[in-house]
């Protein structure tokens, strides 16, 4: 009896975990809270605006070149639909550490581009990594305390859908017709979340029955499918994790953060040549940073170096905080005999996950 | 009359050994009175002193290394027997460029605890600052040694690699930092 409730409040508990650490698929998750300083010091949390129709949280930086038009396309939409219940808060990401010159930098931009909505500054990226966020700018939008939607880039597409999505939201009609947006069920979620927490305490077990139990609850979903298959990896079953990932891709064949990892896998596995061409997709599909540094991975190991190369730097004006993309590329140049360079990545990699910032 | 003394000798005897169970008792009953006075006192100064060193944390976080070093030493002052608090110290003084301070903040704290592990990595990282690369390289290998999660021991251990061009030895030891890193988090 006791060993149930224990059991029910662990569930209760991590049902309660904000965010699952996965890039795009977090729809559905709680949203971290945060509590930022703005611009002017003032403190800001997420949860007050609670009783907003949702939250755009904005993750942009001022060496990013897409970031300013992000800023003035939500400046603009804030401008045509205030008092319709969306809160805009831009979290800048600029470095780990803000100088006074860096903050004099933002607010001269912010003042160029005329931006009247809060902008928050993210000292040591804590929200940026809560938020999983893979690139400059990002977009997250949370709305009844839950992740409703992320987008990462500014992609030509992708930001039409996304303010479709704040239009109808904000009352207003969408400019084309919209597809129902697909939300994972709670219940999957919470058996993921669940399965992540045994997966950290070396309970494969369990983990593996709730991920299991995750999919067949919803076939949808895709981060029990991603998870399950890095399970059966780590644990040494390499045949269940590829038929994992294949089984994903069968429910959604262009899924890129499936694509991405399923691409990073054929390529340990030194099947490179089905790598590059999967991987070739899901760079296709743009702004997804670890499909670029998983597929200039696999390229590496073609022999292709300059390309490679060429893709690391791609990955990394999306996101230079991504300690794996430091490490992937410093096995490049270690394999490539270039020393120096080598131990530069995984000094940088080591910085990350230590969070040393100087 | 001899039997008589002998009673009396008895008497003074037993008397005096339950003299000495007084005695005895007394001595016992004002140190525990005394002891557990002051108990309160010890745990409320090291309550100040864990609060003050949260505190300095926090200061350094927001970039307040001057106010951070105030609330340390404070820490320091609340609690003279506190070895996080003299290593913490320490990596303020580091991160003021105050190379020497800063070990002597490291060596208080071992000190105190000859097994902190964290204050043989700063002092590592002072003497690598120092230039002092071999006499780094010996320190963090002592601290390799005390160390089950050792991490940023061999974070720093590859930077004195690096500054000595060893790149192979630079590597395997940032290597190491990650791999050790992803094994604690495991455990955690």
């Amino acid at each position: 009896m006791r060993g149930a409730l224990l059991f029910f409040f662990l569930y209760l508990y991590l049902f309660a975990l904000p965010v699952s650490a996965q890039a795009l698929l977090q729809t559905g998750s709680q949203a971290p809270e945060f509590s930022l300083k703005d611009i002017e010091g003032k403190d800001i949390r997420l949860s007050q605006y609670s009783q907003k129709k949702a939250v755009v949280v904005l993750f942009w930086s001022t060496w990013s070149a897409k970031s300013p038009n992000a800023l003035k396309r939500f400046e603009g939409f804030l401008k045509k639909y205030k008092d319709r219940g969306i809160q805009v808060l831009g979290v800048n990401a600029d470095s780990q550490t803000i100088s006074n010159e860096d903050i004099e930098k933002i607010k001269k931009l912010v003042n160029d581009l005329d931006i009247t909505f809060p902008m928050l500054m993210d000292k040591g990226l804590k929200t940026f990594h809560e938020y999983s966020v893979i690139a400059l700018p990002s977009t997250i939008i949370v709305s009844e305390g839950k992740i409703a939607y992320e987008l990462p880039g500014l992609p030509l597409v992708g930001t039409e859908d996304m303010f479709d999505y704040l239009l109808v939201l904000a009352g207003e009609q969408p400019k084309k017709k919209m597809e129902p947006k697909y939300k994972p069920r709670h219940d999957a979620i919470a058996d993921t979340n669940l399965a992540r927490g045994f997966v950290k305490r070396k309970k494969y077990d369990v983990a593996y029955t709730l991920l299991k139990k995750a999919i067949e609850k919803d076939p949808k979903y895709m981060l029990p499918y991603v998870e399950l298959a890095k399970l059966y990896e780590l644990d040494g079953k390499n045949a269940e994790a590829e038929e994992i990932l294949k089984k994903a891709l069968s429910v959604e064949p262009d899924n890129v953060v499936v694509m991405s990892e399923f691409g990073y896998f054929l390529t340990k596995a030194g099947r490179i040549k089905e790598a590059v061409e999967i991987l070739d997709g899901a760079v296709k599909k743009n702004s997804y940073a670890p499909a670029y540094y998983y597929h200039a991975y696999a390229l590496a190991k073609n022999g292709q170096m300059i390309e490679s190369l060429k893709a690391f730097e791609s990955a990394l004006s999306m996101n230079p905080y991504d300690q794996k993309l430091y490490s992937l590329r410093g096995e490049v140049y270690e394999t490539g005999k270039m020393q120096k360079e080598a131990a530069s990545d995984y000094k940088k990699s080591l910085e990350l996950i230590l969070k040393i910032r100087e | 009359m001899k039997k008589e003394s002998k009673k009396q000798i008895k008497v003074t005897a037993k008397q005096k050994s339950t003299n000495i169970l007084y005695l005895v008792v007394f001595l016992a009953l004002t140190f525990t009175s005394t002891f557990t006075c002051f108990l309160p006192v010890v745990f409320a100064q090291q309550e100040k002193a864990v609060s003050l060193y949260k505190e300095s944390v926090k200061l350094l976080e927001d970039g307040n290394i001057d106010k951070a070093i105030e609330a340390i030493k404070e820490a320091i002052n609340a609690d003279p027997n506190y070895p996080e608090a003299y290593d913490h110290l320490g990596y303020i003084l580091l991160k003021k460029g105050q190379i020497d301070e800063a070990i002597n903040a490291f060596n208080s704290a071992l000190k105190i605890n000859s097994r902190m592990r964290t204050s043989k990595t700063g002092i590592g990282l002072a003497l690598m600052k120092k230039g002092d690369l071999k006499g780094a390289e010996s320190v963090l290998k002592e601290a390799l040694i005390l160390n089950p999660y050792p991490s940023m021991t061999h974070y720093v251990l590859g930077l004195v690699y690096e500054k000595l061009n060893d790149y192979e030895k630079a590597i395997a030891h940032f290597k190491e930092g990650i791999k050790t890193h992803k094994v604690r988090v495991g455990k955690e």
